[in-house]
């Protein structure tokens, strides 16, 4: 097994090609106008159409795009060429390039990479390689940085129907810095060990995003016998190990697979005809079939004429195609919940319908009648070992379906693919890794010569990157608690607030076991930022005592101002707690009873004063 | 095809692998990375060690096959970002395609209508010059004369409504729909309009009931409908949108969507039939001239040696006359009517663009009259009295009968009614 990381994430900056906020709009705001798009594809630079981009094409989708006023301009409504590239996103990039011992690109070339899903208005993601070869310390040894490289984000998907995605811009142009590690990995631990220190650096910098969805890993997975295959999405730094190990075990049972077929039937390719089946089940009581030979009659929210070359859509068909020397092996697990079967039916829906039926499938399961079934492999030709698939759709898109899956079925080794991480740690087929030909130069843009100026304000601004980081927080934190702010996500906020003039140790306790424990309870700050700064100005006041601070979050948790959450818990101090002493004379007496106002080394001071 | 040379470039330390590419700086060396990444490599100290040719496809996408033969729409090309592609040497974009490329590649096309197509240059439109509108109008005779059913004229949009203008007089009362399409997103790009504005000019000139001069491009942000606009009214009003073109002082002729079959006119339309009046006759001596606060009057007496002028003034119909004799300012009235008196025509357009010229309502108005400059009450665009004066120019000198010839409506460039719209 062979492993290779690719991290992407976000930068604290303004967008990449535009100068438009980063914020994103609210999830329930709604959209202030939308933009109806088509995109086709074109060729790169070398001549050549890349098959993800072609693929993706030939779904025939429309794009619908919410727009905002604040975070959108003509830019991401590609209405207006980009602007020259964010210098604060290109400083951070080239910062973090240098603490990776990288060499940097003497003149940099932004790229167009065709994405034809949408997810860019433009039908490209505008991205930049900066730097190559680096490497990384690991506990395991050196794990090699191939490339450091500058891009945009691409819009959020909102909804997606048959033949609409819908996608909001806000999130479209965000600068990301894109890190790949050469597949150094050597097994789950050592990957999730490596992404957590990358993460570590970057976020060292101070200058990148945090949230969810701020950072991305994609795994590179490469078996020796099997493919390189890219799986896009994964959230959770804990889940990597197991999607490395699941596409290990899924390459192997796939090459079991593979044998299997070879065995039945050699290297021939199967080229069934493809067989229409929609008079076999004109009665069927399977709801799945009769729903989708009544649904097809037209596009929802398009009004596809046949100029579009979309003959056929007067209503639903069946099709089907046999599968020789198949029997038994569609249904065949490769992963817990993923059959060979879900690996054809995602090439099927790659042609845009929703999946397929197939003959290792029980069939009493979709209402489908043994004389149905019996038609359906009579018709098909269907022998001793064969399988069968079928798809209910328009004509054409069924025609298409059943195509991608013979293509699948056909290819006879692990073909290398882009897939989505699932929840459950097992992946998605989404399209085929794509190549070269996706890129191609963005022609509105001039290149960026790198100097050694640069260079230098690059370094100077990126700081002594994670070990000087550590040494920092060893200064003012106790050890355990420096190494965990180290790790947390909320380190840059702690340093914001130390700057401030907050107690390091009263501000690393706040945010990594005050706020846990309130969240714990559902109650969560609305603007932490603001609200913390705002507590520990008033603290530095004198206003309230440390034991306050939870209590008083809780009513700022609620919507109050410090004030305000503070009122009846002001300190007690100088002359009036002198008064408190001289009635109540015993210090455990005080502390019992005005905890949450008196500051028990003040109390102390002023009883051995007396 | 084309042979690139496949180079491994070692430089401070670091050895790249790649293929070679035209580089737009100088002092650089492009690689195109086996990733698909191009970088730059500083040329000073590299060492680029040669590792044979490699061959690869420049001519764009599988070339569909085409019908041989005429086909209804005539599609002629002149250049302009709705045929270009990009240019590796210098990395921006030029017009190379020809325009059978283009239709090849522009899918759905020929669902759309049977179509031939040529190039009659490959230029930038701010690159077109009257002596263009002259040879590009012959070519779409040639072509009515023909037997098309319909022209489709693709062009750079920076000038497009001064060729459009120009088509309408020189071409007037064609039996068939003439439009020019532009694109504001060039082809070589996933989201290029191109295909969408080419798709709905081909199915109106095929299918739609007009016949007028006519300009196709987006209606408005969304790849969906398209509008018309007539030859003599449009005008480019945004440096980047889809919808640059807006129609000035009239609605746009008609919508259409080639998806629903929907062609919808918006105003009297010239309907198909009846005979070409062809005059391709320019005058290419006439200039157009901005006034500005501040305008020296010895610039405009440098004028004198034109033969037509449009004079772009301010407002409803005004130039500097400093009629209370203000220290400070200058008028250019006199200048102007010895120009007029010398014997060049002088044509008043509005830099407000919308709205109808007056130049009874001021004084500076009445004077610019009494100067000999003509307009009032015209309601055309800057652009448009120009293409206009460079064509009556082309066939008339008499100053007497150009202003005639000027202020008659003749292809809908004046219109009666100053409609609320």
């Amino acid at each position: 097994m062979k492993c290779g990381l690719e991290i992407h994430q976000r930068l604290d900056t303004g967008k990449l090609f535009c100068r438009c906020s980063s914020t994103l709009a609210d999830t329930e705001r709604s959209p202030e106008y939308k933009l109806k798009r088509r995109l086709r594809a074109s060729a790169g630079e070398m001549g050549e159409l890349d098959i993800a981009a072609r693929m993706e094409q030939e779904k025939e989708k429309e794009f619908h795009y919410d727009g905002f006023f604040e975070s959108c301009c003509l830019v991401e409504a590609d209405e207006e060429p980009p602007l020259d590239m964010d210098a604060e996103a290109l400083r951070i990039v080239l910062g973090i390039a240098q603490q990776l011992h990288m060499d940097v690109c003497d003149e940099l070339h932004v790229m167009r990479k065709i994405v034809v899903d949408g997810s860019n208005t433009s039908g490209f993601q505008r991205t930049c390689l900066v730097a190559t070869g680096g490497y990384l310390e690991t506990s395991k040894g050196k794990v090699r940085i191939s490339t450091v490289a500058v891009e945009e984000e691409s819009s959020g998907i909102v909804a997606e129907e048959a033949h609409i995605k819908h996608y909001r811009l806000d999130r479209l142009g965000i600068p990301l810095i894109e890190l790949a590690t050469e597949p150094d990995i050597l097994d789950a631990e050592h990957c999730k060990e490596t992404a957590e220190k990358i993460g570590l650096i970057l976020r060292a910098t101070g200058k990148v995003a945090r949230g969810i969805g701020t950072i991305r890993q994609d795994v590179n997975v490469s078996t020796e016998r099997g493919a390189r295959v890219e799986i896009k999405g994964a959230q959770d730094l804990r889940t990597i190990p197991l999607y490395v190990q699941n596409e290990v075990k899924r390459q192997e049972e796939l090459l079991r697979v593979i044998g299997e077929v070879g065995k039945r039937i050699g290297d021939k390719e199967i080229k069934p005809k493809v067989v229409d089946l929609t008079k076999t089940f004109a009665k069927t009581e399977c709801g799945l079939i009769k729903k989708g030979l009544e649904a097809q009659t037209g596009k929802p929210g398009t009004n596809m004429g046949k100029a579009e070359g979309l003959h056929g859509l007067t209503g639903g068909h069946v099709l089907g195609i046999r599968l020789e020397g198949h029997e038994g092996l569609i249904g065949r697990e490769l992963v817990p919940g993923r059959r060979y079967g879900t690996e054809l039916s995602d090439y099927a829906k790659s042609a845009g319908v929703k999946g397929i039926i197939h003959s290792d499938e029980d069939f009493a399961k979709y209402k489908i009648s043994d004389a149905e079934k019996e038609a359906v492999r009579k018709a098909l030709g269907v022998k001793k070992g064969d399988a069968f698939a079928m798809v209910v759709a328009h004509k054409t898109t069924a025609e298409r379906a059943l195509h991608r899956v013979l293509e699948r079925a056909n290819m006879r080794r692990v073909p290398e693919e882009t897939r989505k991480a699932n929840q459950d740690g097992t992946s998605s087929f989404m399209r085929p890794l794509a190549g070269r030909a996706r890129m191609y130069p963005e022609t509105d843009l001039q290149t960026i010569e790198i100097t050694d100026k640069l260079l230098g304000e690059a370094k100077a601004a990126a700081g002594g990157g994670l070990e000087e980081k550590e040494k920092k927080l060893g200064g003012i934190l106790n050890p355990e608690m420096a190494g965990r702010m180290l790790r947390s996500r909320n380190l840059q906020l702690f340093e914001e607030l130390v700057e401030a003039g907050a107690e390091p140790m009263l501000a690393a306790g706040t945010l990594e076991q005050t706020l846990v424990e309130l969240r714990r309870e559902g109650l969560e700050l609305a603007r932490p930022r603001e609200q913390l700064m705002e507590l520990f100005a008033e603290y530095g006041k004198g206003l309230f005592v440390k034991a306050a601070i939870p209590e008083i979050l809780r009513g700022m948790c609620g919507g109050k101002k410090v004030r305000e959450a503070a009122k009846g818990m002001e300190r007690i101090s100088g002359a009036e707690l002198g008064k408190l002493i001289k009635e109540k004379k015993d210090f455990g007496a005080i502390m019992r009873e005005y905890r949450l106002r008196v500051d028990a080394g003040e109390l102390k001071k002023a009883m051995e004063g007396k | 095809m084309e042979k690139l040379k496949r180079a491994r470039i070692t430089s401070r330390g670091r050895v790249h692998e790649g293929i070679m590419l035209p580089s737009p700086k100088k002092e650089f060396l492009v690689l195109k990375l086996d990733s698909g990444y191009n970088i730059g490599i500083r040329k000073e100290g590299a060492k680029v060690e040669e590792l044979g040719e490699v061959k690869v496809e420049t001519g764009g996408e599988k070339k569909m096959e085409t019908k041989k033969g005429r086909g209804d729409i005539a599609i002629i090309g002149t250049g302009g970002t709705v045929s270009s592609k990009v240019e590796y040497k210098t990395g921006a974009v030029f017009p190379s395609t020809t325009p059978e490329d283009l239709a090849k590649n522009i899918p759905g096309l020929d669902k759309v209508c049977t179509f031939h197509a040529r190039e009659v240059f490959a230029i930038l439109s701010e690159d077109m010059t009257p002596a263009h509108w002259s040879v590009a109008a012959a070519e779409i005779k040639k072509e009515i004369d023909a037997g098309a059913k319909g022209v489709v004229v693709l062009h750079g949009t920076d000038t497009m409504h001064y060729t459009s203008a120009a088509f309408s007089f020189m071409l007037q009362d064609s039996p068939v729909p003439i439009y020019l399409v532009g694109s504001q997103r060039s082809s070589d790009r996933p989201s290029t309009d191109a295909r969408i504005n080419m798709l709905n000019a081909c199915f109106a000139a095929a299918n739609g009931p007009m016949a007028n001069v006519g300009i196709c491009m987006h209606a408005g942000m969304d790849d969906d409908a398209c509008v018309i606009h007539l030859g003599t009214k449009a005008r480019k009003m945004h440096t980047s949108r889809r919808d640059a073109f807006k129609s000035v002082n009239v609605p746009p002729l008609a919508k259409v969507d080639y998806r629903s079959s929907l062609i919808e006119p918006y105003m009297k339309y010239k309907e198909r039939g009846g005979k070409l009046k062809f005059d391709n006759r320019v005058n290419e001596n006439v200039a157009m001239v901005y006034t500005y606060p501040g305008i020296h009057p010895e610039f405009v007496d440098k004028l004198s040696s034109y033969e037509g002028i449009v004079i772009v003034g301010t407002g409803i119909g005004h130039v500097p006359t400093n009629p209370f004799g203000d220290k400070l300012a200058k008028r250019i009235t006199p200048n102007l009517k010895a120009l007029v008196d010398s014997g060049i025509p002088v044509a008043f357009a509005s830099q407000c663009i919308f709205g109808r010229i007056n130049m009874d309502m001021y004084a500076a108005g009445r004077m610019l009259q009494e100067a000999g400059v003509f307009g009032h009450l015209a309601d055309w665009t800057p652009e448009c009295a120009y293409a206009k004066m460079c064509w009556v120019l082309g066939h008339e000198k008499r100053v007497d009968k150009v202003k005639g010839e000027m202020m008659r409506n003749i292809a809908g460039e004046i219109a009666e009614r100053s409609e609320v719209l």
